[in-house]
């Protein structure tokens, strides 16, 4: 039972994630000269976390136009939850700087300030959560 | 608060993502509203777009003056005042130097000292000729260009709230890639929450600052920037008396202030001017706070955000006394 309750505390922490960064940061996004055309073609896709099925998923986000942003994650799925994701490798330069496994812990900072809206906040974020996505999208169910 | 509508909304322009959230009666409308006066004002003033005014005075420069709109020459007047108070820190006549920057970040390689030279003798905004009774503008010499990218956001949400208030809008905000307005408190009358981005951590933030009619501006060296072959980072905010990337001991400076444009163009200053230059330039603009964040993380906030800063967890701050 616990593990279940577990599961489902990274499935609300995904979707937290998805929605923080689609809603809240959404506009706080800026986009990197020349690579701004991309704004309009890197939608976060609405993922069913109903329909995940068990599995291992790699998913990519190509990084961009120069591909400074390439991401490159491991999602597992397991009893239709989502149980881990791993960074596998990343091409941001900034990366070094960006700790991913706590990546929620600092999204639920965020949420516990409770912001309307955020100053100064870049793309990079959605870059990774690009390569989160289209692991999902695989293990959505048809 | 029955017959107050909240509407958000997104769209793109600018080079970068906007969002903004509205109450009032006629929230939508307002947005859409809004969504029109940023395409407006991004083909008034943007030098990407051909023809546009700017575009129109760049293309003239070291031949003739162009005759502009209202907003094209307030935003000109505005930026070569800022120009003058900041002695040049800011200099709205940068546009060689940041082309110069784009192809370099494109081959990944800064560019050729000598080149920059070259290109620095041209970023002048004494050579920006302003004739307020004919509402002209124009560039002395051949080669040089106006770039407002370190103001026009501020100036468009200006023209936001503008909006905002013809349609009767008590409670907004509009975030333009960062820069942030408030418009009154939101409406259970608390302030806004305006979270300030961890310069050095994604998806974190340093605080929040509550704010009532306040724009909160952000200027970091993490926003835009590229790796040279030798490792080097070279971010986007440039420094008109160098020609190269700011390097004044800060990572990012947050201004508030009761306008946007203002808070906009002194984000800027005060990163090229570093710690203790920029609080000499804070002196002369009363009712302007700042938040800094220098090269070791440590986090300074002058003394009028005492009340409404608030740290993240992990984050210990000092007050400095403007």
């Amino acid at each position: 039972m616990k593990r279940k309750g577990k599961g489902r505390m990274l499935l609300i922490v995904l979707a937290v994630l998805v929605f923080l960064v689609v809603i809240t940061l959404g506009g706080g996004l800026l986009y990197t000269a020349g690579e701004h055309r991309e704004a309009k073609n890197l939608p976060i896709a609405i993922v069913d976390f109903k329909k995940l099925r068990d599995g291992t998923y790699i998913g990519e986000y190509e990084g961009g136009m120069y591909k400074w942003r390439a991401n490159k994650v491991q999602v597992t799925v397991s009893s239709g939850r989502v149980t881990d994701i791993k960074q596998m490798n990343s091409t941001d330069p900034g990366g070094e700087n960006t700790d991913q496994d706590s990546l929620y812990d600092r999204v639920i900072e965020a949420q516990s300030l409770q912001v309307d809206t955020i100053s100064g906040a870049t793309l990079t974020s959605k870059a990774y959560l690009k390569s989160v996505e289209d692991a999902l999208l695989k293990a959505q169910a048809e | 608060m029955g017959r107050l509508r909240d509407a958000k909304s997104t769209n793109h322009g600018m080079n970068t993502v906007m969002t903004h959230r509205a109450f009032g009666r006629y929230a939508e409308e307002a947005l859409k509203a809004v969504g029109s006066e940023a395409v407006r004002l991004e083909e008034l003033l943007s030098r990407f777009i051909i023809g546009s005014e700017v575009n129109r005075v760049n293309s003239s420069a070291g031949i003739k003056c162009e005759i502009v709109s209202g907003d094209t020459y307030e935003v000109l007047s505005r930026s070569a005042e800022y120009s003058r108070y900041s002695q040049g820190l800011f200099d709205v006549t940068v546009g060689p130097l940041v082309t110069l920057w784009g192809e370099g970040k494109e081959t990944q390689k800064a560019p050729e000292e000598s080149r920059i030279r070259q290109v620095l003798s041209l970023v002048d905004y004494n050579d920006l000729i302003l004739d307020p009774g004919k509402k002209t503008a124009g560039l002395r010499r051949k080669g040089q260009s106006i770039d407002l990218g370190g103001i026009g956001k501020g100036f468009a949400a200006d023209k936001f709230l503008h909006v905002f208030k013809e349609y009767g809008i008590p409670s907004a905000f509009t975030n333009i890639g960062g820069n942030v307005v408030a418009l009154g408190t939101k409406p259970d009358g608390s302030p806004w929450r305006v979270g300030i981005q961890h310069p050095r951590r994604e998806n974190a933030l340093i605080g929040l600052v509550s704010v009532v009619d306040k724009a909160v501006v952000t200027s970091g060296d993490y926003q835009r920037y590229f790796f040279g072959s030798n490792g080097k980072r070279y971010h986007h905010i440039l420094d008109p008396t160098t020609g190269y990337p700011v390097n004044a001991g800060l990572v990012s400076v947050t201004a508030v202030a009761a306008n946007s444009m203002a808070a906009d163009a002194l984000s800027t200053i005060l990163f090229v001017a570093g710690l203790d230059k920029g609080l000499k330039f804070l002196k002369r603009f009363p009712g302007v706070e700042a938040i800094f964040v220098d090269t070791s993380l440590k986090v300074h906030i002058t003394d009028g955000l005492q009340e409404c800063f608030r740290a993240a967890e992990d984050i210990s701050f000092t007050i400095i006394n403007k």
